[in-house]
């Protein structure tokens, strides 16, 4: 281990204390990031990727939140650390851009102030320095005229322009992690693929780890190297983008899949969904979390948790069935060719 | 820009005629009669009469409002029928105090409450949090009149620190000058200061919610400048329209405030000539106290498009 991981979350378990008592949002994620990697951090909402994400960067009111497990990022555990540290990753080493990216630029100050702001704190630069560097940055995700665009407030620009300052943002500093929150959530298709490229070309540059936080499968296919899926604050499947999409295992997994919409699908039949909807938190199944949604669920899927299992070198999945569904896949597709 | 002041202060003008019309007849119906009540309970109904007609009293009402507004529309307020001076000039030399209080009261509790409103806001929940509001609540339900009698007792009588009323102005020393102002200071500012510190608290708890404050911290930003450079600067937008609210009515004379503590400003220039029936001097302070309003609200409108570049106007 040691070295070959940027990342390594290893149990994590992220518990607010709320009034009705705590919640575990996050229950013993684990997964890693390496050098150059688009992780696909992957679930309904509420699953508990944006929680995880804001662990990483320890962003939730730790007055209100307990942590435990590790997360080691270049082999320090981040959970450890105090403030003052962490200061020091944030924006730095490790940046975030957020799902909605009109709201998340400051409405009084204009795009250079807030890009430049970031370069100056961590690169001891000049205003005058960190500016050039801003239009630079700004150059570097395809905004014309940055020179121009660097005295304007985020109100005077477009939704995919916004993004791309978050962008040029979180990379001004050349940091080895990038969390994207949905980045692409808000914007229309076309901005979506281009703000897709934008990351994944400066991924390559920079050589830095992405982890892809979305529900969008679409976005997934796209950029994605791996993909964990989440379900209520778990991992429940985790493998390469070419294994999960032709041989997903997790029945929430497949349900997923079956349900994105195809373009030469048949237009009078309805998609596919999956049963029910997610509990609450508070309300936590026993057994296997998917039991009470899961057409396969089992006496035994009720009543006892699976773990995580390692299945191949390249996917790890938690459900006591996906042996027999296998099987029972291999045997339909048996059928449908005779 | 210019286009847009020019047009707002031709609005005012309307505003400025309804409050005329307004004050003038309000003024004319109450009943008590200026004539009688300068000649005292001696007067013969003669006298009364001459002195009315001699004062303009004898005439229509609409007669007089049509001289009246005639006359400011000259800019001239006219004259007060019992001191015997200019109104703009009565206006001028009752300003003084009013100011300097306005000024102070605004200052502390400025001072006071944005920093408490602030703290409050990042301790949401806690005890400190439910202290300061408890407080602010209790400041904001006490009326002034009672705080203003509660402060003097206590500095003026018992611990006799600091004079129970009265007034010197700026030119015996500022020292001196502060020195009656404290206390009135103190029991006006004290329901602003509540005010504000929770509009500070609401207005700070709704923007650390928001999502470029997460951005903020996600850049590695110290949680100083979040609060203060990137949270405060965008919860000042609403703090700045209860500024320009509590100033107005601070600057357009504390009656209650300046007649307990005998401080001889615009309060009590209007209260003297309600119980005098002054009519010129009622109407025109009004007047005047209507175009401070006016201009003040102008003057914080204004004001948002430096605070906030999203309303500015001359961008391109």
């Amino acid at each position: 281990m040691g070295n070959q991981y940027l990342l390594e979350v290893n149990e994590l378990k992220t518990v607010f204390s709320s009034e009705s008592g705590p919640v575990t949002a996050v229950d013993g994620v684990t997964f890693n990031v390496k050098h150059g990697e688009v992780l696909g951090l992957v679930g309904e909402s509420g699953c508990g990727k944006s929680v995880t994400a804001e662990s990483i960067m320890r962003l939730l009111n730790e007055k209100h939140t307990k942590y435990d497990g590790e997360i080691n990022f270049n082999g320090r555990n981040l959970l450890s650390l105090t403030n003052e540290e962490m200061l020091g990753i944030r924006g730095n080493k490790i940046s975030m851009i957020f799902q909605d990216a009109m709201t998340s630029l400051n409405p009084v100050y204009t795009i250079g102030d807030q890009i430049a702001e970031t370069i100056m704190i961590h690169q001891k630069m000049k205003k005058k320095e960190a500016y050039n560097k801003a239009i630079d940055m700004l150059k570097l995700t395809g905004i014309p005229s940055p020179e121009k665009r660097i005295h304007e407030y985020p109100h005077e620009i477009s939704g995919g322009m916004r993004q791309r300052v978050m962008i040029a943002m979180a990379l001004s500093c050349k940091p080895s992690l990038l969390i994207a929150d949905e980045p692409t959530t808000a914007l229309d298709v076309t901005i979506q693929a281009q703000i897709l490229d934008v990351i994944n070309e400066l991924k390559e540059e920079l050589n830095m780890g992405v982890i892809m936080i979305t529900h969008d499968l679409g976005v997934v296919a796209e950029v994605c190297t791996r993909v964990v899926v989440m379900y209520l604050g778990q991992v429940i499947e985790e493998a390469d983008v070419d294994t999960l999409f032709s041989s997903p295992l997790h029945p929430y997994t497949k349900g997923l899949l079956k349900s994105i919409p195809k373009i030469d699908g048949d237009r009078n039949k309805k998609l596919h969904t999956i049963n029910g909807v997610v509990p609450s938190l508070n309300n936590i199944p026993n057994g296997c979390r998917f039991a009470p949604r899961c057409t396969y669920a089992t006496e035994e899927c009720l009543n006892e948790a699976p773990l995580l299992q390692v299945i191949k070198d390249n996917q790890k999945v938690r459900c006591w069935n996906y042996r027999q569904l296998l099987k029972e896949e291999v045997q339909n597709n048996a059928t449908t060719i005779i | 820009m210019k286009a847009y002041i020019i047009k707002r202060v031709l609005s005012m003008i309307p505003v400025l005629f309804l409050v005329a019309i307004f004050v003038f007849f309000l003024i004319h119906f109450i009943p008590g009669d200026p004539a009688s009540v300068m000649l005292g309970p001696d007067a013969t109904p003669e006298e009364i009469d001459n002195l009315r007609s001699e004062l303009g009293l004898n005439l229509p009402i609409y007669q007089q409002f049509f001289q009246w507004t005639a006359n400011i529309l000259q800019g001239n307020l006219g004259t007060s029928l019992y001191m015997n001076m200019p109104v703009l000039e009565a206006f001028i030399s009752h300003i003084g105090p009013t100011l300097s209080l306005a000024l102070l009261a605004q200052g502390v509790s400025v001072l006071i409450a944005i920093p408490i409103g602030v703290l409050a806001a990042r301790k949401r929940g806690t005890s400190v949090d439910s202290t300061f509001m408890l407080i602010a609540m209790l400041g904001m339900s006490i009326p002034s009149f009672l705080l203003a009698l509660i402060l003097m007792l206590v500095f003026g009588v018992k611990l006799q620190i600091l004079p129970v009323a009265g007034y010197e102005s700026l030119s015996s020393g500022i020292l001196n000058h502060l020195k009656y102002l404290i206390l009135p200071a103190l029991s006006l500012g004290a329901i602003q200061a509540a005010v504000i510190t929770r509009m500070t608290r609401t207005s700070m708890i709704d923007i650390l919610s928001t999502n470029y404050i997460k951005t903020a911290r996600a850049k590695g930003l110290r949680e100083r400048v979040v609060i203060y450079k990137h949270a405060f600067r965008n919860a000042f937008i609403p703090i700045l329209t209860i500024l320009g609210e509590t100033f107005g009515s601070l600057i357009t004379g504390a009656v209650v405030t300046e007649t307990v503590f005998n401080l001889p400003g615009i309060g009590q220039l209007v209260m003297n000539a309600i119980t005098r029936r002054d009519y010129a001097v009622i109407q025109g302070t009004i007047l005047i106290i209507a175009l401070t309003y006016l201009t003040l609200n102008l003057l914080i409108d204004l004001l948002y498009g430096v605070v906030d570049p999203r309303v500015r106007l001359n961008r391109k």
